[in-house]
């Protein structure tokens, strides 16, 4: 009888506890299915096994395509205000859809932390905690900078989101990474039908190459558009004069680099993405701690062919 | 091209000519041709131009032969967007994951494709739900299905596979920038050419298309006919994502998504009726050409990507407004006689 009781008190106690103490934390992020978004997504469900320990919970919020995703983002950012939030992980992708969400977030008094895209200017202009992610124009200039050191000073880079901030970073840095290194980018823009679509990436590098025959660099802005633009410059006969380097990596991209396909990738290591926003979080809400240092860059890392053994061997140990 | 065979075995009058259904397809054709001939120059108008918009033509077009069949039928299929990445992803993880041999790994995709069709073709002809809403719903089941098999097997949402030296050049290769899918294509028209022109099962779709009471009244198999037309889709479909797999050695558990509106504007554009009824394979093939021209004489041209969709809409509209006006002065001219 008395153990009952214990029992009960004690259970009482530690539901109160939980119901008090734990972080319901809601990550806004790109479609599940998306080869980047799934590391993100791993590394933020590994930092919210902490949370889950603790009684509390990490749900992934994504859109079902990017047809409309300024504001199909900033309506999940509000979905999970909506839900009861005790912190809210979000990119800002397209700031004048997203903003707003992300203000009501800070209003409604919830601790929000950018992350992925926007930088730390978003987060400031924002009142959020921090931004945790690449600079998208650094990753972008790394890519100009090394095919230009590399002697291929005419490039161009393969936009397949136009619109997106994040993405047009990436070509506004390419391109300044190639022009301060004695060359010159353009911009080659295709329609956001064609994002996901190999078969029309790689028709539109190829049209594009035939008609500028000048084009000997190229900058992908996702590891499936590396692939697509590979095929684009073997189907117009350029394989080994034009020379590409894409954002983000897999398999395949690891064994182009191996192979030479594929001049370098530039790695802002997702993972490390979503683990370190969540955790930032779930500290904060259980523990009020804050990390001073703000901006806490992910990358860009470049990778090529003389480290690209110890990536293989950082994939196949799980932690890449 | 091939429209010319299926003219000539006919008469040849003006008025014939110009009262049948396929030639607004073929004006739109060569008006477009030649509007990004000029733009594109030298370069669109050689071989490496013309392999460019095949190449785009050959995928779409593969999908929009059955996806018209069915819509002379007068049924949809959203589901092709699925079977797409649900194909290449089976056949990637059966080659590339678990080293079967290639011929396996490609009936197991193509597998795939028909057996999503089976299902699709048993929901539409056994409940009353109008076939856009079921191919709707089994896309996003599909689609489910497929992301979740690829992170519960490979842990990953990407496969990569390398197929041997023969799969290759007979599924993934370029000829002197042709793809080999192109020849995949034509032989498809072939074959549906005979289905829809030639045999007597063309004749039923018609008049399913046309009114399905009275066709089954007649003692048309509607059900196996329409069963058999959404199998026909999900293999198609299935083979393109086959054909993706062998031409960039990777799958993706996402794309195809394009597809579904890409391949039913080839068939609008090729002149068949949206409620069914009436249509050509030639006219599909034409509006499948004249589809890839503008999605490719862009790049050629310079000009905004974005312009590809007005130029597209453009075409989608007046291709259903000059099918009504052909249809009218057939039926006029029919009249008089």
């Amino acid at each position: 009888m008395t153990m009952m009781k214990t029992l009960m008190i004690a259970t009482t106690t530690a539901l109160m506890a939980t119901s008090a103490m734990a972080a319901d934390i809601f990550v806004v992020g790109g479609k599940p299915d998306d080869p980047f978004w799934s590391r993100v997504k791993m590394g933020a469900e590994d930092a919210g096994k902490v949370a889950e320990a603790q009684g509390g919970s990490v749900t992934w919020l994504g859109p079902q395509n990017y047809d409309n995703l300024g504001p199909d983002a900033a309506e999940l950012i509000r979905q999970a205000i909506d839900q009861g939030a005790d912190a809210i992980v979000g990119p800002n992708w397209v700031p004048e859809a997203m903003d707003s969400a992300f203000e009501a977030v800070v209003a409604a008094g919830i601790p929000l932390v950018i992350y992925n895209a926007g930088g730390i200017e978003a987060a400031d202009r924002l009142g959020a905690l921090n931004y945790v992610g690449a600079v998208d124009y650094k990753s972008g200039y790394a890519g100009g900078e090394y095919l230009a050191k590399a002697g291929h000073t005419n490039g161009a880079c393969v936009n397949t989101l136009p619109g997106a901030a994040n993405i047009e970073a990436f070509c506004s840095g390419f391109n300044d990474g190639l022009a301060e290194n004695g060359g010159t980018g353009s911009v080659l823009q295709l329609p956001a039908t064609a994002f996901g679509d190999s078969t029309a990436v790689a028709q539109a590098v190829r049209a594009h190459l035939l008609q500028n025959p000048d084009i000997t660099a190229m900058f992908a802005i996702g590891d499936q558009d590396s692939n697509a633009t590979i095929s684009g410059i073997q189907q117009a006969g350029k394989t080994g004069s034009v020379h590409v380097c894409g954002m983000n990596f897999n398999d395949s991209i690891l064994a182009n680099i191996k192979a030479g396909t594929q001049a370098c990738a530039i790695d802002q290591q997702g993972y490390q993405q979503g683990f370190f926003a969540v955790s930032i979080l779930n500290n904060h809400v259980m523990y009020g701690t804050t990390i001073p240092t703000r901006e806490i860059l992910t990358g860009p890392g470049v990778i090529d062919a003389s480290n690209v053994d110890l990536v293989i061997a950082g994939v196949e140990a799980g932690a890449r | 091209m091939s429209s010319q065979n299926g003219n000539g075995s006919k008469g040849i009058s003006l008025g014939a000519l110009a009262r049948r259904p396929e030639t607004g397809s073929l004006i739109g054709f060569i008006v477009v041709y030649i509007f990004f001939a000029v733009l594109g120059g030298p370069v669109f108008l050689g071989l490496p131009g013309w392999s460019s918009w095949l190449n785009i033509a050959a995928e779409v077009g593969i999908i929009a032969l059955p996806v018209g069949l069915l819509m002379i039928a007068g049924e949809f299929d959203i589901s092709v967007g699925s079977i797409v990445p649900a194909a290449s992803m089976m056949t990637a993880m059966l080659g590339g994951h678990y080293d079967a041999p290639a011929i396996v790994a490609i009936l197991a995709g193509l597998g795939v494709g028909l057996t999503i069709g089976l299902v699709n073709g048993l929901l539409v002809t056994r409940t009353t739900i109008p076939s856009l809403i079921v191919t709707i719903g089994v896309m996003f089941a599909v689609m489910g299905l497929t992301l979740g098999f690829a992170v519960l097997v490979k842990g990953s949402t990407s496969v990569s596979y390398v197929p041997d030296p023969l799969t290759k050049s007979l599924m993934g290769q370029f000829v002197k920038g042709f793809s080999v899918s192109i020849f995949w294509w034509l032989g498809l028209v072939a074959v549906f050419f005979y289905a829809l022109h030639v045999s007597p099962w063309g004749n039923w779709i018609f008049a399913i298309g046309g009114d399905k009471e009275s066709a089954r009244n007649a003692g048309i198999p509607t059900s196996q006919m329409t069963i058999a037309l959404f199998m026909a889709s999900g293999f198609c479909a299935a083979l393109v994502g086959v054909l993706q797999v062998m031409t960039y050695q990777q799958a993706q558990v996402a794309g195809g998504q394009a597809f579904i509106f890409n391949s039913i504007m080839c068939v609008v554009i090729g002149g068949v009726l949206l409620t069914g009824g009436a249509g050509s394979i030639i006219g599909i093939l034409l509006g499948t050409m004249t589809f890839a021209v503008v999605n490719q004489g862009i790049f050629f041209a310079g000009l905004d990507p974005n312009i590809q969709f007005i130029i597209t809409g453009a075409l989608l509209l007046a291709a259903v407004l000059s099918n009504d006006r052909f249809r009218a002065m057939a039926t006029s001219a029919a009249a008089k006689k």
